[in-house]
């Protein structure tokens, strides 16, 4: 499998504090990639590094081949990036919203109907499409994000928390349409402090803490190798 | 460009809710409304106002004051053989407002003259007709003192023009603008001009701090949704971001700038009568036009685009400063300098000449963009186009540091990382 995301000693600093201290890793094509660790280990840091909105202190990032710093306008193109709790215009309706991102992607009518198309079917909210988002559940306006950021089927799609506050079925058709969409096509790169929807979702892990990604493998090579039963003792594991 | 238009139709859906929409209807209805409450008490003032005479003299001098009222458009109300009380009683419920009691001797102090005293009686029934009250009064002892002063010139000089004695000299005044000269008085002239330019920094007042305080919200609000970083995410320049923010914001504050001065055009008309339009506005013009202090259709484009670069201005440094905000409630307190930097020439050239101040404070008011755009009017009258043509290139270059910097501000970490929060501070106990 070719290498759709390519990241290679990276660091960022805020002033003296180093939020990442050199790390490396790559996401291949097709590929669901998982990066897990505590509160301030810098996941969200490296997420929003690669999605071209902080800039890396030193390191190379490379998406589908193209330089995260020389060439960000055209990363942009290739990745979607939905944050965490990301939030929505509340006085436009899901519909409108959708369309104005679309039309950001693209100028051609014909692939802004096919975004919105697929938009429609990940969302699938009906109706409810025409109401304001402001009138949305929490669970309505992430199935909308989510149908934003994968919508146009990019490359490399960067999923912060994806299912972060969300109910038990709601999770589930995210984390469905997640894996639907990486089969056909798009790398995921996300994060998430829900190790079972880790395990479920990805193909490969990195264990993130203070800067440092600690160990990269598969669920099963680094449950293996770490001698635990799941994900969150190996966490603990690496952790301590 | 394709983007940008995207942006911008984002941006304007977004600003027209109903609490932006609201306040603009309200503040429009609001000047209507005091257009024709003010009209209305206007029309009271300049309709005939009646007066209470009570004549105790009785004789043919007491007997010609009520003619004279009446010839100063007054409605007398006369009473004889009646007290002073009884009068003021009817007339208070009458709503009269003014008495006046010609005392016995009246005639007879005249004619030995001695000062015969008259006593007004003003009844005050509230402070919003004091001034309606005050002008009756003083009308009504004016015109009697004009009157006897004429009787009493004509005996002493039989066959002499009592006004002659009264003023005599003849004054024409002269106003010169340049090398322009017209028959007319200082103070018409000013007053005129006045009347006519006050719209300007009204009205750019109210765009600069209307779209300032939008566009900042605006920043704040995708930063404290947290749809900012979807959008710095998304395949677009940030300059076109920025300008795409201006622009709506921009054109948001010219609808309400354009609404604001149509009701307050209305406003002013209905508190001066048509004053600026009557037949006075129409003399007035000629001297004026006769002076050159009109606009051609060079000076109103000089005008109009000192006015546009004095709103990006504004609107630009807004961006910046709303870069800072963390969350819409902190935006009040960062747009404070940017209202300051506008109170500063808008007070000061009300009340002072820029070009006669000391250097420094000069030097310190031109620095403010905002302060071409307040001074680019009265240059226009005087000819000085070269003032105002500084004036713009100054607003211009401003406006393209500040883009600069807006659009730096934009690619890098700050506009996630930089954050201004307006705490309070802990009360010691």
């Amino acid at each position: 499998m070719s290498e759709v995301l390519s990241v290679k000693d990276l660091k960022k600093n805020y002033g003296r504090f180093e939020a990442l201290k050199g790390i490396s890793f790559e996401v291949k094509d097709k590929e669901i990639f998982a990066l897990i660790g505590p509160n301030g280990a810098g996941k969200t840091t490296t997420l929003r590094l690669i999605a071209t909105i902080l800039q890396p202190t030193s390191g190379i990032v490379k998406v589908a081949g193209l330089d995260i710093k020389e060439d960000a306008e055209k990363v942009r193109e290739a990745i979607s990036y939905l944050p965490e709790e990301a939030g929505v215009y509340k006085n436009l309706t899901g519909e409108y919203y959708l369309r104005f991102m679309a039309a950001l992607f693209s100028g051609d009518k014909k692939e802004q109907a096919a975004y919105l198309e697929t938009a429609r079917a990940i969302a699938n909210l009906g109706e409810r499409l025409g109401n304001k988002i402001g009138t949305y559940s929490k669970g309505m306006t992430r199935k909308l994000l989510l149908a934003r950021a994968l919508m146009t089927k990019p490359k490399l799609a960067i999923l912060d928390e994806p299912t972060s506050g969300l109910d038990v079925i709601n999770a589930l058709e995210i984390r469905n349409t997640i894996r639907e969409f990486a089969r056909t096509g798009t790398s995921v790169l996300l994060s998430s402090h829900n190790m079972l929807e880790i395990e479920y979702l990805s193909d490969r892990v990195a264990i993130i803490d203070k800067g440092t990604i600690h160990d990269i493998g598969t669920s099963d090579e680094l449950k293996a190798k770490y001698d635990s039963a799941n994900l969150e003792e190996v966490f603990a594991e690496v952790a301590r | 460009m394709r983007k940008f238009f995207v942006l911008v139709r984002k941006e304007i859906r977004e600003l027209l809710t109903p609490q932006t929409i609201i306040p603009l209807f309200f503040t429009v209805l609001l000047f209507l409304f005091m257009g024709q409450v003010i009209g209305a008490e206007g029309e009271k003032m300049s309709a005939r106002q009646s007066i209470s005479v009570l004549d105790l003299d009785v004789t043919p001098a007491s007997e010609a004051i009520p003619t004279v009222l009446e010839q100063a458009n007054l409605k007398v109300e006369l009473y004889h053989d009646a007290s002073v009380d009884a009068v003021i009683e009817t007339t208070k419920k009458a709503r009269g407002t003014v008495v006046l009691v010609l005392p016995e001797g009246f005639e007879k102090d005249l004619a030995a003259s001695k000062l015969p005293q008259i006593e007004a009686y003003n009844i005050l029934s509230g402070f919003s007709f004091a001034r309606l009250q005050a002008g009756v009064t003083g009308v009504a002892l004016a015109s009697i003192n004009e009157s006897l002063s004429n009787k009493v010139l004509s005996s002493v000089a039989p066959g002499t023009d009592p006004q002659i004695l009264k003023n005599p000299i003849k004054v024409k005044e002269h106003v010169i603008v340049g090398d322009k000269m017209a028959v007319t008085s200082l103070a018409e002239v000013t007053g005129f001009v006045m009347a006519q330019t006050t719209f300007i920094p009204i009205i750019l007042f109210i765009v600069i701090i209307l779209a300032a305080t939008m566009i900042a919200t605006a920043i704040a609000t995708e930063k404290e949704n947290k749809t900012l970083e979807t959008l710095l995410s998304a395949p677009v320049r940030r300059t076109t971001l920025v300008l795409a923010k201006m622009f709506a914001a921009g054109m948001f504050a010219l609808v309400a700038a354009v609404v604001y001065l149509f009701s307050f055009r209305y406003y002013m008309e209905s508190v001066t009568g048509g004053a600026l339009t009557g037949a006075g506005g129409a003399a007035m013009s000629q001297a004026i036009r006769e002076l050159g202090l009109v606009l051609n259709p060079a000076g109103y484009t000089l005008l109009g685009v000192s006015l546009f670069f004095s709103i990006l201005c504004a609107l630009v440094i807004a961006v910046t400063l709303g870069a800072f905000a963390e969350d819409v409630k902190s935006v009040q307190a960062l747009i404070t300098p940017l209202m300051i930097m506008i109170l500063i020439p808008y007070v000061l050239a009300m009340f002072l000449d820029i070009n006669t101040v000391s250097p420094v404070l000069r030097y310190v008011v031109l620095a403010i963009p905002f302060s071409h755009s307040f001074l680019a009017a009265p240059n226009l009258f005087f000819g000085d186009y070269r003032a105002v043509l500084y004036g713009i290139a100054y607003e211009i270059a401003f406006f393209a540091v500040f883009l600069y910097i807006a659009g730096r501000l934009f690619s890098s970490d700050k506009i996630l990382t930089m954050k201004l929060r307006i705490k309070k501070r802990p009360v010691l106990k």
